[in-house]
């Protein structure tokens, strides 16, 4: 299979997780066994790579398209082209024409917030595969689009098994003065351009959660364009003494953040899916998000963690309020995320949309 | 008869399902079965499957569904009737399987273990049912070939669910009622939402004649199992045949159709006019051996000693064959007392179907169960006017219409001389641009809009999405393919395949399934299809109904045949235009004008509502 897509090894960030996601499923599953990877960013050395896997060096704007053409007639021959990018379906529609083998098209959900160009309008009725993030991203997409709903299947985020329950960890609860402290965090990208993931509510619902509660610390992970803003919120909230901004941390250190927190809180609407709340349940979590975007997803509708309207200040305080009096879910239901459901769905959905399996599209 | 439902957590993500959505989804159909109400649900909750029973056949508790197989490894809920199931009962009891009830449900899971999806070929009926296979982890769904009963599902990637109604499967609570444009943009152009869109994005009709197969990667794309252009493709390879052969031929076909329809453990009725399809029908009834068969007709108090009345002609009817004949008065008073209800039962939006509200309401009130009706009889037979009109606008308009924006220039200058003529039509203006082929003339007939038209009267933006997502010409053409060649099998299949299938078969599912009626219709089966499409593939347009007419071994008289046709007329237009609940029409200068059809201001009525 050739897959084209803007990162996966050698590269951070949610898309560049979920494709090494896929392309280790990929290449454990029967349905294709060799992958070569074509990125448009991130520069991988063979021990980053799975077997099966060969990464291409990145590529920028202008020399994408040669690359991908060269990758398509010289590495080949290949039975699928995967496309991990809206913006890049029309060149990989191209391709797949050119080499006579399906297209798939994975869908992450802030590029399919459309609307479509004419040239990804026609990409997408030549893909006999699409896979999107989460339901609110399909079902929107199908807005969109031109394809019928049963070329369009859900391959949710998975979650990685270094998340798990413990204990605060000392250097955090040191470095950042946490001692005594409850704890609500939120971890994600501090975007100017998206202001999505709800940071402001929750900074805004901080005077009255701390007024019975003036140990409350709102713990921001992740940093961003946003930042400052935020931090001028808060002092406008007068609650600036109960909010710490960490800025971007380690991935090692990531786990460890979340075993700090005593309720993680993303009340979003523009998710396209939240790993972050799958992270928090396997920490042993009952996230609180957003009840219109992916995040329903993550949550699985309320049995992960809370859903709620994220336009509402009162449904949030009163969720926070909840799981710091100890309303728990179920930390065992968000095991059905673990990586081999995951490599098995899409082993399955290889092989009967791209594969030898028995048809079903 | 009956009300069916079910969701299938297919997703390895999805939550177990909530049996408790599932029995607001069978309570909003409780009058489609108010015999019983059966549930199922697997070990580990990932599929549950729901039912809501009239008793027509069996009528024991055996007969309860979801019924199971004797190993437990299949579960199936079926609404309508396998016709057939008696026949198939013998050949699988010749082949070693062991019934334990007299239902057809039961032929349905010893048939699946024999064929497995390819059940659907040997069935004979109008059905609509979902069969779980616990050893393959899979539902099948089907629906029989003309769409008779309906099956609307709604996948949103984890979970799927579906049921009988739309407004069932929405009074579950979980799916989303986002308007789907394309179905607003079919209802507005035809009259009636073509499938297999409905008015809601996230709910879809399974497509008629298909059956769609479930498991955990998802609903796979609907298979085609039948096609009705196909048996008309196949038809015209036949050789023509003379009137006695025909007469023979389309009386033993018939006579076994109308033998088929009357397997009932229940008093099967009929719905009369004094038209041939029924009259005919009722003929047949009796050849079949029936011997007390009540009739229904239906008279409105406005159309008293008019030529629209039908009382007279089917009275007539029905003395010549003898059957216990009600005919039922209709007012004014009466629709207006009932309009609220009626609403609260169309399913979907439909500028048709309270006729056979009435109708319906009329037949249960005399303790009817099941009733025969003349349903398809116009499709099958080459009835309507449309057989000859579509024919002659394509011969005529065909060449002209080739000719580049001559379409266009033609209806913006007819469009705008409407102001000094406005006698004319508003279609006329699109005969250029559509007339030229067989699915464009086919909109122009049926169309109660242009396309052209629709931003006029709905939101622009949400029409023109409409359309792109319809593309009403692609939609039309595609029903019928390429396989006819001739203009009578073209028209036929177009009939068939949207008007009979979207509009008149849909509403009288909605409209008969209010008052808890079975309405049987033995003109609209598979096998007579296959029988009868040669037969009027040989005669000249227009003469079908004469083949029709003289099938009874008591032919129907002449009288009755060479009546012209009323258009089932009825006065509920004028009533629906005075009532003072359906005026939004009056707020558009263009549907207000007297010479407006009224079938533009009934379906804007029901879009702005």
């Amino acid at each position: 299979m050739l897959a084209l897509l803007s990162d996966a090894y050698g590269s951070d960030g949610g898309i560049a997780r979920y494709n090494r996601d896929l392309l280790t499923a990929l290449t454990s599953s029967d349905g294709a066994r060799r992958v070569v990877v074509l990125p448009r960013h991130g520069h991988a050395g063979p021990s980053d790579l799975p077997a099966g896997v060969w990464q291409l060096k990145p590529r920028g704007k202008l020399g994408y398209v040669p690359a991908a053409m060269r990758a398509a007639m010289r590495n080949g021959p290949f039975d699928a082209v995967f496309c991990g990018h809206l913006h890049l379906a029309p060149l990989a529609a191209i391709v797949t024409r050119l080499i006579k083998a399906p297209l798939w098209l994975q869908l992450h959900g802030q590029e399919a917030k459309g609307p479509l160009t004419r040239a990804q309008m026609w990409a997408v009725k030549q893909a006999a595969l699409v896979t999107a993030v989460s339901r609110h991203t399909r079902q929107h997409f199908l807005r969109l689009a031109p394809i019928e709903p049963h070329r369009v299947r859900v391959l949710p985020n998975t979650v990685a098994n270094s998340f798990m329950p413990g204990s605060a960890p000392g250097y955090l609860v040191e470095r950042h003065g946490l001692h005594g402290k409850q704890i609500l965090l939120t971890v994600g990208r501090l975007a100017a351009d998206e202001r999505g993931k709800g940071h402001d509510r929750v900074i805004r619902a901080l005077p009255a959660l701390a007024a019975g509660n003036p140990d409350l610390v709102y713990l921001v992970v992740g940093d961003g364009g946003d930042r400052a803003r935020l931090e001028e919120l808060a002092r406008q909230a007068g609650c600036a003494g109960h909010v710490r901004f960490t800025g971007r941390v380690a991935a090692a250190e990531l786990a460890d953040y979340y075993r700090l927190a005593t309720v993680f809180v993303m009340p979003s609407n523009q998710e396209g899916f939240g790993i972050v709340f799958l992270e928090a349940a396997a920490s042993g979590l009952t996230p609180i998000g957003g009840n219109c975007d992916g995040s329903s997803d993550a949550l699985a509708d309320g049995v992960i963690g809370i859903a709620i309207d994220p336009e509402s200040q009162d449904q949030l305080i009163a969720a926070i309020r909840r799981v710091l009096s100890g309303d728990r879910r179920d930390p065992a239901q968000v095991q059905r995320f673990r990586f081999d459901n995951f490599a098995r769905h899409l082993g399955a959905l290889v092989d009967a949309h791209l594969g030898s399996g028995p048809a079903a599209a | 008869m009956c009300g069916i439902a079910g969701i299938y957590g297919y997703h390895y993500a999805a939550n177990p399902i909530d049996i408790a959505e599932l029995r607001r989804i069978r309570q909003r159909m409780a009058a489609r079965g108010p015999d019983g109400a059966g549930e199922w649900c697997s070990d580990d909750r990932r599929v549950g499957l729901m039912h809501r029973r009239l008793a027509i056949i069996d009528l024991s508790e055996r007969g309860a569904q979801p019924m199971a197989s004797a190993d437990g490894k299949t579960v199936v809920t079926c609404n309508g009737e396998i016709y057939n199931y008696r026949e198939l009962r013998r050949e699988l009891e010749a082949k070693g399987h062991i019934f334990r009830t007299e239902t057809d449900t039961e032929v349905l899971l010893q048939l699946y273990a024999a064929k497995g999806p390819k059940m659907v070929d040997d069935l004979r009926g109008m059905f609509a049912f979902a069969l779980w296979d616990g050893e393959r982890r899979g539902l099948l769904l089907a629906r029989d070939p003309y769409g008779i009963k309906p099956l609307y599902y709604a996948d949103d990637g984890w979970t799927l669910r579906f049921a009988s109604q739309v407004k069932a499967l929405l009074a579950g609570g979980k799916i989303s009622a986002v308007p789907e444009p394309a179905g607003w943009a079919g209802f507005l152009l035809f009259g009636c939402v073509p499938e297999p869109f409905t008015i809601y994005q996230e709910i879809r009709a399974v497509p008629a004649g298909t059956t769609m197969w479930v498991d955990a990667r998802g609903p796979a794309a609907p298979a085609r199992y039948f096609s009705i252009p196909d048996v008309f493709s196949s038809a015209e390879g036949q050789r023509p045949a003379r009137w006695p052969e025909l007469q023979g031929r389309a009386r033993a076909a018939l006579l076994d159709s109308v033998r088929h329809h009357l397997v009932a453990d229940v008093p099967i009725g009929a719905f009369l006019s004094s038209g041939v399809d029924s009259g005919s029908l009722l003929g047949l009834m009796r050849d079949a051996g029936q011997e007390e068969i009540h009739t229904v007709t239906l008279a409105y108090e406005d159309f008293r000693g008019r030529r629209e009345d039908e009382a007279a002609g089917a009275a007539l009817t029905a003395a010549g064959y003898g059957s216990m004949h009600t005919t039922r008065v209709v007012t004014e008073g009466e629709f207006r007392d009932d309009l609220p209800q009626i609403f609260d039962a169309m399913d979907q939006p439909t500028i048709d179907g309270i006729n056979t509200w009435f109708a319906s309401k009329a037949a249960r009130e005399l303790g009817l169960k099941a009733v025969v009706s003349g349903l398809g009889g116009d499709e099958l037979f080459a009835g309507y006017p449309s057989f000859r009109d579509i024919p002659r606008w394509v011969r005529w308009a065909g060449l002209p219409s080739r000719i580049p924006f001559l379409g266009d220039v033609a209806r913006h200058l007819i469009a705008g001389s409407r102001r000094f003529a406005p006698l004319l039509h508003p279609k006329t203006a699109g005969l250029l641009k559509y007339g030229g082929t067989y699915a464009g003339a086919y909109l122009l007939r049926r169309g109660v809009f242009m396309p052209w038209e629709l931003g006029k009267v709905m939101d622009r933006e949400f029409m023109a999405e409409g359309i792109r997502r319809l593309d009403p010409i692609g939609l039309t053409g595609a029903s019928v393919g390429p396989s006819p060649r001739t203009p009578l099998a073209k028209v036929a299949s177009f009939e068939a395949c949207l008007y009979l299938r979207n509009q008149l078969l849909r509403d009288t599912d909605w409209a008969s399934m209010a008052h808890s009626l079975e309405v049987r219709v033995p003109l609209v089966d598979s096998r007579l299809l296959k029988d009868i499409a040669p037969l009027v593939l040989s005669l000249p347009t227009g003469a079908g109904k004469r083949l029709l007419a003289a099938s009874p071994s008591t032919a129907l008289p002449d009288s009755v045949v060479d009546r012209p046709k009323t258009g089932f007329e009825t006065p509920i237009h004028d009533w629906l235009q005075r009532d003072d609940r359906t005026q939004a029409w009056r707020r558009m200068p263009e549907l207000a004008s007297a010479t407006c059809p009224w079938a533009r201001r009934w379906a804007y009525q029901l879009a702005a509502a």
